[in-house]
C-alpha cells in the first residue's frame, strides 16, 4: 500500500512572499524604529511617506519662493529699501529677472544686487517726482520704456 | 520614491570631459544574442548590417559579439568609471538597436538617478559670496604705519 493522499494535501501558498515584502521594506530602510524592520508597520509608514512626497512636490515650489522672497527682502533692507518697492520698480524698468535669479545675485554677487537696488530707487524717485511734480518736468531716464522690435 | 529614500547626485561631468578633448566614456559593448531564437531577429539583422559601421565610427569602444544560446538578447555596456549597464533588446528592430547604441555611446557612465540641480558651477561667486560684513562700512579707518616719535 502506498499513501498518496498525504502529498496531495501539501499546497504551496505562494512562492514570492519574500520578494513582495522586500519591495516594500526597501523603501523603509532609512526609517526609525520597528517601521524599518516589521512588514505590517512598514507598509503603513511607506504609504504615508509616498503620500507626503506627492503632496510636497507642490509645497516645495511655494516654500522655495517664500525663501527667495525673504532673502531678497533681507538684502534690500541692507540697502535701505523694502522688498515690494524693489520688485515693483524693477518691473517698471522692465528688468525681467525672477525671484530665484535675484536671490542668487544677492547671495553670490552683492555688488550687482546693489546696482539693482540703486536702479529701483532711482525709478522710485522718478515716480515720486512725476506724481508730485505735476507734469511740467520731463520724465526721467529710467521711466522711458524700451520697446524691443 | 521619496527623495531621501532614493539615491541622488549632483550634475557633473567625468573629469571635465569636453572642456579640452572629448573622450568617449563607453569602454566596451558586448552584444549577447542567440543564433536561432525569434527574439534575436533584430539583433541578427543589426549585426549583419550596422555593427561594423558602428565600430568604425567609435574607435574608442571595443565591440564584442557573442552568439550564445540565451533566451533574452542583451547589450552589456561598460564605462570608463566602472559602471555596467545592461539593456534588454528582445524583439527590437535594427534601427531601434542602433538608436539605443547611440544613446549608450553619448552617456557618461554616471548613475541614472535623480539629479538634484540641472546646473553646476565650481565658481558660483565672482564678486565674493555675501557675508555679514559685506555691506557694512568699516568701524576703524585704513591702518597706516604710526608716525615715528621724535624721542626715538
Amino acid at each position: 500500500m502506498v499513501f498518496l493522499t498525504l502529498s496531495c494535501w501539501i499546497r504551496s501558498r505562494g512562492p514570492d512572499r519574500y520578494w513582495k515584502v522586500q519591495e516594500v521594506l526597501k523603501h523603509a530602510r532609512h526609517f526609525r524604529g520597528r517601521k524599518n524592520r516589521c512588514y505590517s508597520l512598514a507598509v503603513r509608514a511607506v504609504r504615508r511617506a509616498f503620500v507626503y512626497a506627492t503632496k510636497a512636490r507642490r509645497l516645495k515650489k511655494r516654500n522655495m519662493r517664500t525663501l527667495w522672497i525673504s532673502r531678497i527682502a533681507a538684502a534690500t533692507r541692507e540697502h535701505g529699501m523694502k522688498y515690494p518697492a524693489l520688485m515693483h520698480n524693477l518691473t517698471k524698468t522692465s528688468v525681467q529677472l525672477n525671484r530665484r535669479v535675484i536671490c542668487d545675485l544677492a547671495v553670490t554677487e552683492p555688488r550687482s544686487f546693489l546696482s539693482l537696488a540703486k536702479l529701483a530707487r532711482a525709478r522710485q524717485q522718478e515716480g515720486f517726482r512725476a506724481a508730485l511734480g505735476d507734469g511740467k518736468e520731463p520724465a526721467g531716464v529710467f521711466s522711458r520704456v524700451v520697446v524691443l522690435q | 520614491m521619496t527623495s531621501r529614500g532614493t539615491p541622488s547626485r549632483f550634475l557633473q561631468s567625468v573629469l571635465q570631459n569636453g572642456v579640452g578633448r572629448y573622450v568617449c566614456q563607453l569602454k566596451r559593448i558586448s552584444i549577447v544574442f542567440s543564433r536561432k531564437a525569434q527574439s534575436s531577429l533584430g539583433v541578427r539583422e543589426f549585426i549583419e548590417e550596422g555593427v561594423v559601421d558602428y565600430a568604425k565610427k567609435n574607435p574608442a569602444t571595443v565591440v564584442y559579439v557573442s552568439p550564445q544560446s540565451c533566451r533574452i538578447p542583451k547589450i552589456v555596456a561598460e564605462y570608463l568609471n566602472g559602471n555596467v549597464r545592461e539593456e534588454i533588446i528582445t524583439s527590437k528592430t535594427a534601427p531601434q538597436i542602433s538608436d539605443l547604441l547611440t544613446k549608450l555611446t553619448d552617456q557618461s557612465g554616471l548613475d541614472v538617478i535623480r539629479i538634484r540641480k540641472p546646473f553646476h558651477t565650481d565658481n558660483p561667486s565672482i564678486q565674493g559670496q555675501w557675508h555679514p560684513f559685506t555691506n557694512r562700512p568699516p568701524s576703524i579707518g585704513p591702518i597706516r604705519p604710526q608716525k615715528q616719535q621724535e624721542a626715538e
